[in-house]
């Protein structure tokens, strides 16, 4: 059995979702199909609006409207303070505890070369232009605590070498293994604080 | 195997992020071979996988058979192999292991042999003290394609069977005298002939003994691409990439 042409459209699209198979596509889709036509035009619209007005931040890059974005732009945070993580979305996770003033710099991953993510695929020309231009003071490296993240902090921290700038690693306190935006705001906190100097 | 779930030792080959929470893991198990499976939350930092789904782990894993995909339902970390994420110099030699175990082994049947190999491989990496980091990989290599069936003679030429055999056949897998070889091969030296032929026979922790000059490690590994290249259809392995990429080739 087959379906309707856009149908069969509609699954296919969702299916490039992570972690969505062809049956969650096929739910979604039947869903959708049920409702108002207004939701599935504003659903739409807000497809294209959070992908026109959102880019990447040409310094940092983390998800932004503007750029540089709001934290690259804020003159009050620690100019010569950065710290390192895997995702846009670890930077709004460690913006949520409140304790972190300094800047940021995304990956976009972390050393997975058997995934193919090797160094050349992760933001690290951009960091070192940017720890230089800034006269960085400290790099902390906010990683996940899994292989990879550790790897890649380990890695980082070779590369940054030459630069004579502090480096540190954030405390987990927990069992390895787990993501960063998983951790709780107090987990969170005491993992910057306890950074320690790699 | 008809069982809704089942437990075996195994070693984790390769892990990644699946979903909003989930890890996707390739195990190379004792008594079940190559197993892929998902690890449900596993990325939620209190999960109670999380600790041992991660590269480079060797474990007890507990699993529940699924329609596609079979799910850890339970795991006892053996041994955690912690230097590989530490050291950002040793992390690529592991991945090199994976990553030939990975290509090499495949089925799903017992697989105690390549087990053992690659357990011995990682702790022999993790071991300070070890001289020479990639002649283990060629050693490790070498052990893991005869285990696989794929491995180049080099007991002597192919053709004749003299032990004087210094030409190197990628396509025909073995090595030949200089009256037999044809066009397609390559020339070692008689140093490198005999280190690749001791890396294979002697058990793996011998290679803390052995030493390879510039010249025999050039042509080893100029020799393990072309076969790799041939007969496995692998170009060049990611691992590799990332070593170069780290100046740590010569
Ligand atoms: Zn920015
Ligand atoms: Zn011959």
């Amino acid at each position: 059995m087959s379906f309707p042409e856009p149908l069969q459209k509609l699954i296919d699209e969702f299916c490039r979702f992570p972690g969505i198979g062809p049956k969650t596509a096929q739910r979604l889709s039947f869903f959708l199909l049920s409702r108002p036509r207004e939701e599935a035009v504003s659903l739409a619209k807000a497809v294209i609006e959070a992908k026109d007005k959102l880019r990447f931040c040409s310094q940092c890059g983390c998800l932004t409207e503007k750029d540089p974005c709001r934290y690259c732009s804020d003159p009050r945070r620690e100019q010569k303070l950065f710290c390192v993580v895997q995702e846009p979305r670890d930077v709004l996770r460690l913006e949520q505890t409140g304790h972190y003033r300094g800047l940021y710099h995304v990956l976009h991953g972390a050393l997975s070369p058997l995934d193919g993510l090797g160094p050349e695929e992760l933001r690290l020309p951009q960091l070192l232009e940017r720890l230089s231009q800034k006269e960085a003071g400290e790099l902390i490296l906010a990683t996940n605590p899994n292989v990879e993240g550790d790897a890649t902090a380990a890695y980082i921290a070779r590369l940054v070498k030459p630069l004579n700038v502090k480096v540190t690693r954030i405390a987990f306190g927990l069992p390895v293994g787990g993501d960063l935006e998983y951790a709780d705001d107090l987990t969170l906190s005491r993992a910057l604080e306890g950074r320690r100097e790699m | 195997m008809s069982e809704r779930s089942y437990k075996t030792d195994a070693l984790v080959l390769y892990s990644r992020n699946l979903g909003e929470a989930d890890r996707l893991i390739t195990l190379l198990a004792w008594e079940r071979g190559k197993i892929t499976a998902v690890a449900r939350g596993a990325r939620k930092v209190k999960s109670k996988l999380a600790a041992g789904v991660d590269l480079f782990t060797y474990g007890q894993y507990q699993f529940h058979r699924g329609r596609t995909l079979d799910l850890i339902t339970g795991q006892e970390v053996k041994e955690h192999f912690a230097a590989f994420r530490e050291d950002a110099t040793l992390y690529p030699y592991g991945l090199f292991l994976s990553e030939i175990t990975d290509r090499l082994i495949r089925s799903e049947e017992p697989c105690p042999e390549p087990c053992a190999l690659l357990l011995e491989g990682w702790r022999l990496l993790c071991d300070e003290t070890l001289p020479d980091r990639m002649l283990l990989c060629r050693a490790f290599e070498l052990k893991m394609m005869e285990l696989a069936g794929f491995c180049p003679y080099l007991q002597g030429c192919l053709q004749c069977g003299t032990p004087e055999a210094f030409f190197f056949s990628p396509r025909q897998g073995g090595l030949f005298c200089s009256q037999c070889a044809g066009g397609d091969t390559i020339k070692l030296s008689a140093g490198t002939v005999a280190l690749a032929r001791r890396l294979l026979e002697a058990p793996l922790d011998q290679v803390r003994l052995l030493r390879g000059f510039d010249l025999q490690r050039r042509e080893l590994a100029a020799s393990a691409a072309a076969f790799r290249r041939y007969h496995l259809d692998i170009g060049e392995l990611r691992s590799l990439q990332l070593l170069r990429s780290m100046n740590l080739l010569p």
